[in-house]
């Protein structure tokens, strides 16, 4: 018989944590279809259950000189509307899922889910973001990135709870993001691309790519915004080929019901181009 | 009263509806019910050795073909469709059996634990064993052909759509004596329904009564589909002799039911000296799935639009129906006319630029006028007033002066299809087949109750039939009714489909009011009956495809505007502007509906839905991989509607349903056409397909 808990407190769910491996609901619009049954029964759970959506200890955005912090349970509507949320985080949850899915889904549901196509994680890869990891005895902090350890698969253990995303304050002078679904609206990324950059007296200063849908996991590689960080805004369209090729490797994409490898990988090589483009024709402006 | 009756009233049904108190057959439970579910074919084709069922608790049964008392085939053209498979299984999912008990956990166990033992045989997919074949011919083809100065030749493909009803199919039925068997269901056509299990069970058709339920959409997928699954569900009820509830996933509903015929169709043109099209040759291939069901009757309204809204003096028309191993297809909204519409229009558009034509005054001199031969040489009787709507399409648009612009602008372009839909059955099909009755009958306090088999699945046909009914008569709607259709109530009046309903049903319907006005006394009771008489002018040769087709034709144009992005090859819908003649609107937000649901789902079919198979299995299982238009991807649409009153309709009206989707296609595929600058020739134009398209310019 599957157990359902619903704690009050964060220490209660850390305590059960502690003793019993649980299925942790947060807003459950991932978790409800995994284990979804045919219709009239009810979900095929494969453990005890833990609901941690009402615990008021996960609600709530904050910041420090140095990060914003957002705790695991605020809805992703609540950070849709929040001041402290970076734009290109709220642009991006914009355009997950349908308004009502958003009222419950949350940021640290898409993070444990670790879909390859998680639209959110996109962004919070850009920025380096942590999470804090919390079990009855300790809390650790992590990178996202090692977080995430596949797809679907995630270095959390069982008696730890996601509590705390951590996104480091970033400077920029502009982004970039695109999501290319089935259809404009409601529909699971075939592709998605996230990108910022921050300009010094036409100097690129700072570059940062993230490519969703495109492999195991989210594709980050610091070593090639490398290649081009330093360079004068007017070299930048020279260097489009070789980002390309030195991405391209990385770029390893799937044929399924939604599209197919040869789709997504051109199109990743064109967002490239389009984003680096976007940067010379924004820096161009008076 | 004798205001016009296109004036729109509140739906009828709408407030029940948005309330949730409409009763579809999930809502509704009997006491003492038992559930179905249903054992499927794993693979697509094999020859079944035996089925191992576990040990079987009691109150728990197993319903398989050994169970039906009559022949074992669902009732419907062709002995072809088998209700439950017995030797062989011919595609993915075919109903093997029917697992009927209380608990549906145990009945998921029991499924569970079956073991089909089916020794699998090499699967067939491709076009190559033909099952039905038509021709015809109009005028005198082959010389033309023969001293043509120019052959053009080219091959237009088209997938699957699916029907994407918001219900999945159901039924609910219960034993009402030892011998009789009540359904109540998702329908569009009772008496098929009723028909179907009168075969099954090889009974009187009095042991038979279908009920509808209020039915959440249907465009086709529940036409012939429920047929299916009303004879498992009767075969069960009469052995169990308990109430049983069947109603399909929607998993399952995706992966089983039928689908919109993917086709292959291949078109030449006669061109002489001057560049004139002097005649036409078309090859259409439907795939029909693992059995016939309807696709011959798909495949003639194919061939028969093969010249769609125009005049070509000769023609050849062949095609043929495939059989595969996958799921059946069948019926779905503009029944084969999609894909041979989709195939003309961007063939003439083709031909066009092909000989340095603008492709737009090109098709105009093509054009049927009223006194044309159809495409098998009937005649358009009535007047056709394309030129009008074509210059209010062009108008609404700005149409011309976008064409010139997006001559030079990347990645915009517009189209613009014509079109025309038949209405009601093809051929002799209401006076052979088909022979509707309907009934009016008025109580002692001047009620009046209208007797049909129709089915509104919310394309507005309650609200239809009760407006003509209180404007013929000249009383407050409120004192019509049309309630949910019972079999043992209202005669045949056909099935709910084919754009008849309003035309046909309700040209009866309004027949039966005149004659009860005629008859009318206060506080007495009468029933007035009509039955359908064909006109005499109508003559067709069903063997030979020559004469009228349809008694009457509505007619359409829509321009579609869209942005391609060069970066993500994806098609932005910029606006939809469409211009219709379905005689006369019988309520003018009913028809506006109709337009705006219908061209979404037309273009939708020629941009956005994608739906394949992978040896036979459908990859396309829910509505998150099956992708529909969100409001966010429809752009605002303008639509204009022209009054042409067809004598025989009510107050003039034609159908209306079907015709609103078959343009959608050609019209979205010319207008990207015109973006990437590259022909397209196949349907759905997707990023990756467009991409591909784009990408030749690299060779």
């Amino acid at each position: 018989m599957v157990k359902h808990l619903i704690p009050n407190t964060l220490n209660e769910a850390l305590e059960a944590l502690s003793k019993h491996p649980y299925q942790i609901i947060g807003g459950g619009t991932d978790a409800m279809i995994q284990y979804r049954n045919h219709s009239d029964l009810s979900p095929r759970f494969k453990a005890h259950v833990m609901y941690i959506m009402n615990l008021k200890a996960l609600q709530g955005i904050s910041s420090n000189d140095a990060a914003i912090i957002i705790q695991s349970m605020t809805p992703l509507e609540t950070l849709n509307s929040h001041a402290l949320v970076p734009p290109l985080l709220r642009k991006v949850i914009l355009e997950m899922a349908s308004p009502a899915l958003r009222y419950v889904a949350t940021l640290a549901g898409n993070i444990v889910n670790a879909s390859p196509a998680g639209d959110a994680l996109v962004p919070l890869y850009l920025w380096d973001t942590e999470v804090v990891l919390q079990s009855h005895q300790n809390s650790r902090k992590i990178r996202l990135s090692e977080c995430i350890t596949g797809p679907k698969k995630t270095g959390i253990r069982a008696d730890e709870l996601l509590t705390q995303i951590i996104i480091p304050k970033h400077d920029e002078s502009g982004h970039y993001y695109q999501k290319v679904g089935g259809r404009r609206a409601d529909a699971i990324a075939k592709i998605s691309f996230a990108g910022t950059y921050k300009i010094n007296n036409n100097t690129l200063t700072d570059i940062r790519m993230a490519f969703g849908a495109v492999s195991a996991t989210i594709v980050r590689q610091r070593d090639i915004e490398n290649m081009i960080i330093g360079l004068n805004i007017n070299d930048l369209s020279t260097k489009i080929e070789q980002l390309q090729a030195a991405y391209a490797p990385y770029i390893q994409p799937i044929d399924d019901q939604r599209s197919n490898r040869v789709y997504r990988k051109q199109v990743a090589l064109n967002l490239i181009a389009d984003f680096i483009n976007h940067i010379i024709k924004e820096a161009s402006r008076p | 009263m004798h205001k016009d009756i296109s004036q729109s009233i509140h739906k009828l049904d709408a407030h029940a509806r948005m309330q949730g108190k409409a009763q579809y057959v999930g809502d509704i439970d009997i006491k003492g019910m038992l559930h179905a579910i249903t054992l499927r074919s794993p693979i697509a084709k094999g020859i079944i050795k035996a089925i191992h069922y576990p040990p079987l608790p009691s109150g728990y049964t197993i319903i398989d073909y050994r169970d039906i008392p009559g022949k074992n085939f669902v009732k419907m053209i062709f002995e072809d469709w088998k209700i439950f498979a017995e030797d062989t299984v011919e595609h993915i999912g075919e109903p093997i059996a029917l697992i009927v008990g209380e608990d549906k956990r145990v009945l998921y166990d029991i499924h569970d634990k079956i073991i089909c033992d089916i020794q699998p045989l090499e699967p067939l997919f491709s076009y190559q064993k033909s099952v039905i074949d038509y021709q015809f011919t109009k005028g005198n083809p082959d010389p033309v052909f023969k001293q043509a100065k120019k052959i053009i030749k080219e091959t237009y493909e088209t997938g699957y759509q699916e029907q994407a009803y918001i219900e999945p199919q159901g039924f609910i039925g219960y034993p009402e004596t030892a011998e009789k068997v009540t359904l109540i269901g998702s329908v569009q056509c009772l008496y098929y329904v009723k028909n179907a299990v009168v075969s099954a069970l090889d009974t009187h058709p009095d042991n038979v009564r279908v009920i509808q339920a209020a039915v959440g959409g249907a465009f086709g997928g529940k036409e012939e589909y429920p047929s299916l699954i009303a004879c498992q569900l009767a075969i069960a009820i009469r052995k169990t002799q308990k109430p049983i509830k069947l109603i399909f996933e929607r998993e399952e509903d995706m992966s089983v039911t039928t689908k919109r015929h993917p086709s292959k169709t291949t078109m030449e043109a006669a061109i002489d000296a001057d560049n004139n099209i002097v005649g036409i040759r078309a090859k259409v291939a439907l795939d029909g799935g693992a059995y016939i069901g309807l696709s011959g009757v798909v495949l003639s309204r194919a061939l028969i639009a093969v010249t769609n809204a125009y005049t070509i003096k000769h023609l050849a028309v062949s095609g043929d129906v495939f059989k595969t191993n996958t799921v059946p297809n069948g019926a779905f909204r503009g029944f084969g006319a999609p894909q041979m519409i989709f195939a003309i229009e961007m063939f003439m558009h083709h031909l066009a630029k092909q000989l340095n034509q603008d492709p737009y005054s090109f098709r105009m001199q093509y054009l049927a006028k009223q006194g044309d031969q159809t495409s098998t040489s009937g005649l358009f009787r009535d007047p056709i007033i394309m030129p009008k709507m074509i210059q209010k399409a062009t108008e609404m648009a700005q149409f011309h002066d976008k064409v010139k612009a997006y001559k030079t602008m990347p990645n915009r372009g517009i189209g613009m299809s014509y079109f025309l839909h038949g209405c009601g059955f093809t051929g002799s099909g209401e006076s052979t087949h088909i022979n509707a009755q309907v009934k009016l009958r008025k109580d002692d306090h001047d009620h009046v109750y209208i007797l049909v088999a129709a089915v509104d699945m919310g394309q507005g046909a309650k609200t239809t039939l009760i407006k003509i009914v209180s404007h013929t008569l000249e009383i407050p709607i409120e004192q019509v009714h049309f309630d949910y259709p019972d079999t043992d109530d209202v005669p045949d009046s056909g099935p709910t489909v084919a754009s008849r309903t309003a035309m046909i049903v309700g040209g009866l319907v309004n027949q039966a009011a005149l004659e009860m006005k005629s008859l009318w006394q206060s506080k007495t009771p009468l029933e007035v009956i009509k039955r359908y008489k064909q006109p005499e002018w109508i003559v067709w040769d069903e063997k030979t495809f020559q004469g009228d087709a349809y008694p009457a034709y509505s007619w359409g144009v829509n321009i579609v505007e869209v942005e391609v992005s060069p970066i993500t090859y994806q098609v932005n819908i910029i606006g939809i502007w469409s211009v219709y003649d379905v005689g006369k609107a019988l309520d003018e937000t009913i028809v506006l509906g109709q337009a705006d649901g219908g061209t979404a789902q037309g273009v939708a079919y020629g941009y956005l839905e994608v739906m394949v198979h992978e040896q036979g299995q459908l990859k396309q299982k829910n509505m998150t991989d099956y992708i529909i238009p969100t409001a966010v991807d429809m752009a605002p649409t303008q639509t204009h509607l022209y009054d042409n009153p067809f004598a025989l309709g009510p107050y003039g009206a034609k159908g209306a349903g079907e015709l609103t989707l078959v343009g959608g296609a050609p019209a979205v595929a010319m207008a990207i056409e015109m973006a990437i600058k590259k022909p397209i020739k196949k349907i759905p134009a997707t990023p990756e397909y467009i991409m591909e398209l784009m990408h030749d310019d690299d060779h």
